[in-house]
């Protein structure tokens, strides 16, 4: 029957006109403008790294403690990585730090080097920084290791949108 | 009317009546379907999916609700419904940079967020439920969303005390108080010190007018438009402190005569003794011999040169005193020796401590500061301007508190206007309505306009007599968080319950303790008790830390003890009454309580602990790594070839069994030693023993100069 046609093509029309209501805009964020603190590229002056909170921290402790040995340039000058045998990995140096699991670096830093069967000039920090301090450092090499680092890639952690 | 047509006609009214009642009833049912399709309520569907997605689905919903969720915090006028959308926020599996946004989880921070809300810290439109309007600044709501970059400045509206989790924040409220922003306007927790710029009352004694001419039109330390810093020419990473002026030719002529007839205590010319004149006037050594006393008192902790080093020049020393390369050519050479020989006489807040002076240093040293720091080029751009008119002195006087010179530097009997600049208390709350944009072409937001405020005042306001200060943009966005931070006195008693105050600290003690502190003003340099400088040892416990003989040695002697920091001492030519008296002091008064020298005896320590305390040394804990011994160690931690001849045992054993303890942000790291290692350690390090040798011959002490270098 035509009126019934008709209110249903008026219905399906309204319907249409109240979809059409404009969706709000999730503004795309700028990484540097988002982050907490920023890191340059060791490797590469060009390059920003965006930092979290957490990493920032990690950042802020690195350069109070670890700086010394484990750059080559410290806040106060040269740094003493050069007098050491054998010499400390870089901070960035991904090709070797990416394959240490979070787990060991954990129990690096904790422990010393003595306990990890490494150079006894790595001192243990357990009794001078938190774990949350030390998690925070692992946190900053991770987001500045050059070559990038990769995280273990976790069973079903992929959400696709439908 | 016949029946036919009636029924025509109330056939059509049935079918209006029909189709508008369908109509209506459509109308009707979009509400609904338009309030089922509200953002929040897509958002909260979009999250029902996303959980399904994910492993640990049960714990993502366990407290899922279709509502609207919102945290209610009476106390602090909190109604934030944030956590609609974002409903994953406190839930750690969802970190991960993977996770779609508006369900990440938060970064973990020091407050959880069920107990502060989110608009405490990012600001924004809590109450909202759409997006927009929680974000962005609408007309109802002018405080958006806080750039994450600036998110530092929330931390700091409660926590006035610095912390160490918010580096940018502090460095931004250095800043301000080092670009003494305090001497105009009102910022909270930046006190206006004694002393901001240097008093002027007797300016005319010191330097001439032409002098005062060129440095009101270009200040030594300028900064371009990039914001790097050259203090006469050269680049340097010195705080600039006096700022450019925009100054017409009338005012600077004004200015520099006003400025040129201060004399209003002129100082007493100190004669130097003619016999040292008559023997050393004639001496071809005398300007090189006066660069090595120059050197040897380490005038360069304080103050740089531009040093040319392999065809490169550059500023090398420390930036407490102005820079000094010409200032041979700025004052006036009787003033010179007037000032060294007493600078509180001239100026009574210096940070110049008063050394004591012989007449021969006095005379080799500025003898040596006029011939060779000097550039004869200085004012070939300044014009002859001559004896000032009444007319050129009164207009000075005029601009000198117009221009609000008078904010920052004193003149005996001139009174400046009080709060010359606004009031920025609470800058950080400000709504963009209440501020100034003028003609710029920029959004309008608070964030531009401090940034625009402090790149250009006069982009937003014409008149403004606020000076130009150039700043990089790492410099700039401090500044900018330290001003965002300030958002006046909490509005409601619980936040202002929260606040967590600045720690007022000062070390003034009296007797003669107090008058030889405060003439060789060591607190510059050395922390007591929390307040002093960081450029040297912090001081609080010295008493417990070293040895009595060793602090006169090095008092009368200073050395270094770190290699990697070329910042010394310097040589005060202190007497040894001066020197007995602080040593007295930092012996019986500056002690830790668990380091008392007189508790451990350092005759308990036998050879074989000493050889078990080296292996220690050496083998097992390889502190080598940071510490010299010999010429063989790195550079981190001090050398301690002497540390038998400087540490007590007490503060050896003490520090071994807990450094934090004693100095908090010691970087050495908390061992777990035994008592009897940590004995043993002491043993080893209290047979270390190298006599420090004073710098005899003057050629050693130039060459042992010159390979530290004398700056920082």
């Amino acid at each position: 029957m035509s009126l019934r046609n008709w209110m249903t093509a008026l219905l399906m029309t309204l319907v249409g006109v109240s979809g059409c209501r404009k969706h709000a805009e999730i503004a795309k964020s700028d990484p540097l403008l988002a982050a907490y603190d920023t890191e340059v590229d060791w490797t590469d002056a060009q390059h920003i790294i965006p930092l979290s909170y957490q990493q920032a921290q990690g950042k802020r402790i690195f350069y109070q403690q670890c700086v010394w040995c484990h750059a080559d340039a410290t806040p106060a000058g040269p740094s003493n990585r050069s007098n050491l045998t054998p010499v400390p990995p870089l901070l960035n140096d991904g090709a070797t730090l990416n394959a240490q699991s979070d787990e060991y670096m954990q129990n690096i830093i904790t422990l010393g080097g003595t306990a990890m069967g490494k150079s006894a000039m790595m001192p243990p920090y357990g009794r001078m920084l938190s774990g949350e301090e030390i998690r925070s450092v692992i946190a900053f090499t991770r987001a500045i290791a050059q070559p990038t680092y990769q995280p273990p890639a976790r069973a079903g952690s992929q959400y696709s949108a439908k | 009317m016949p029946a036919e047509e009636m029924g025509k006609l109330t056939e059509r009214t049935r079918r209006i009546f029909a189709v508008s009642s369908v109509a209506f009833l459509a109308v009707l049912a979009i509400s609904p379907f338009k309030d089922l399709r509200r953002e929040w309520k897509q958002y909260k569907r979009s999250y029902l999916r996303f959980a399904q997605s994910r492993p640990d689905t049960k714990k993502l919903l366990a407290d899922y609700r279709p509502d609207i969720d919102q945290i209610w915090l009476p106390g602090m006028s909190v109604v934030d419904r944030c956590t609609t959308c974002h409903q994953g926020i406190t839930q750690t599996s969802l970190g991960d940079k993977t996770v779609p946004q508006p369900f990440r989880a938060h970064p973990s921070i020091p407050h959880h967020v069920r107990d502060w809300g989110c608009t405490v810290c990012h600001r924004g439109q809590g109450p909202a439920t759409e997006v927009a309007e929680a974000h962005e600044s609408t007309l109802a709501w002018e405080q958006p969303i806080l750039p994450t970059r600036f998110i530092q400045a929330s931390c700091g509206t409660c926590h006035y005390a610095d912390l160490p989790q918010t580096p940018q924040l502090t460095r931004g409220r250095e800043l301000l108080a080092e670009l003494n922003c305090q001497g105009c306007h009102r910022l909270p927790g930046i006190d206006r010190p004694a002393m901001l710029g240097p008093d002027l009352t007797n300016i005319g004694t010191k330097v001439s007018r032409e002098w005062i001419y060129k440095w009101l039109k270009e200040p030594r330390t300028i900064v371009d438009k990039d914001g790097n810093v050259t203090a006469n020419g050269y680049e340097t990473e010195e705080e600039p402190r006096m700022p450019k002026f925009r100054l017409t030719e009338t005012e600077l002529r004004g200015l520099s005569g006003y400025l040129s007839v201060q004399k209003a205590k002129p100082f007493v010319p100190y004669k130097i003794d003619a016999r040292v004149v008559a023997t050393w006037s004639k001496n071809p050594e005398l300007i090189s011999q006066g660069e090595v006393r120059f050197r040897q008192m380490f005038c360069s902790t304080c103050h740089s040169l531009a040093v040319t080093r392999a065809g490169e020049t550059k500023l090398i020393g420390g930036d407490i005193g102005p820079e000094l390369t010409k200032v041979g050519s700025k004052v006036n050479p009787e003033w010179l020796i007037a000032w060294l020989r007493d600078p509180e006489g001239y100026l009574p807040h210096t940070r110049m401590p008063r050394y004591g002076w012989s007449d021969e240093d006095l005379y080799k040293v500025t003898q040596y500061i006029t011939t060779k720091l000097t550039d004869s080029d200085l004012l070939t751009s300044v014009p002859q301007l001559g004896k000032p008119t009444e007319e050129e002195i009164q207009l000075g006087h005029r601009l000198f508190l117009e221009k609000g010179c008078a904010s920052c530097h004193s003149i005996d009997g001139l009174n400046p206007q009080k709060d010359f600049g606004p009031d920025l208390s609470a800058i950080g709350a400000k709504n963009a309505s209440e501020l100034e944009f003028g003609g710029a072409k920029i959004p309008h937001n608070l964030v531009v306009y401090i940034q625009a405020k402090l790149q250009d005042s006069t982009s937003v306001n014409p008149a403004a007599r606020m000076p130009q200060y150039n700043c990089n943009q790492s410099d700039l966005d401090a500044i900018t968080m330290a001003l965002l931070s300030m958002k006046g006195a909490p509005s409601t008693s619980a936040l202002q319950n929260l606040v967590v105050p600045r720690k007022e600290v000062a070390f003034h003690p009296t007797g003669s303790f107090g008058d030889v502190y405060e003439r060789y003003k060591c607190y510059t340099c050395h922390k007591f008790n929390g307040y002093g400088g960081d450029l040297a040892p912090d001081l609080t416990y010295e008493g417990s830390r070293a040895q009595r003989q060793w602090l006169v040695d090095f008092l009368k002697n200073p050395q270094t003890l770190r290699p990697t920091l070329i910042l010394r001492m310097p040589q005060f030519n202190m007497s040894d009454k001066d020197a007995a008296t602080l040593v007295d002091y930092m012996t019986m008064v500056l002690q830790h309580p668990a380091a008392n020298p007189s508790a451990v005896d350092a005759k308990q320590f036998t050879p074989a602990m000493a050889a078990f305390g080296k292996q220690l040394y050496e083998v097992k804990y390889q502190c080598q790594s940071c510490h010299t011994i010999g010429g063989t160690g790195g550079y981190v931690g001090p050398n301690l070839n002497n540390a038998g001849g400087w540490l007590t045992p007490a503060w050896i054993e003490a520090w071994l069994r807990n450094p934090q303890a004693l100095v908090p942000d010691t970087i050495e790291p908390r061992r777990n030693f035994t008592e009897d290692e940590v004995r043993a350690l002491t043993a080893y390090l209290m047979t270390l023993r190298q006599s420090i040798k004073p710098q005899k011959t003057a050629s050693a002490a130039a060459s042992h100069t010159a390979t530290h270098g004398a700056g920082r």
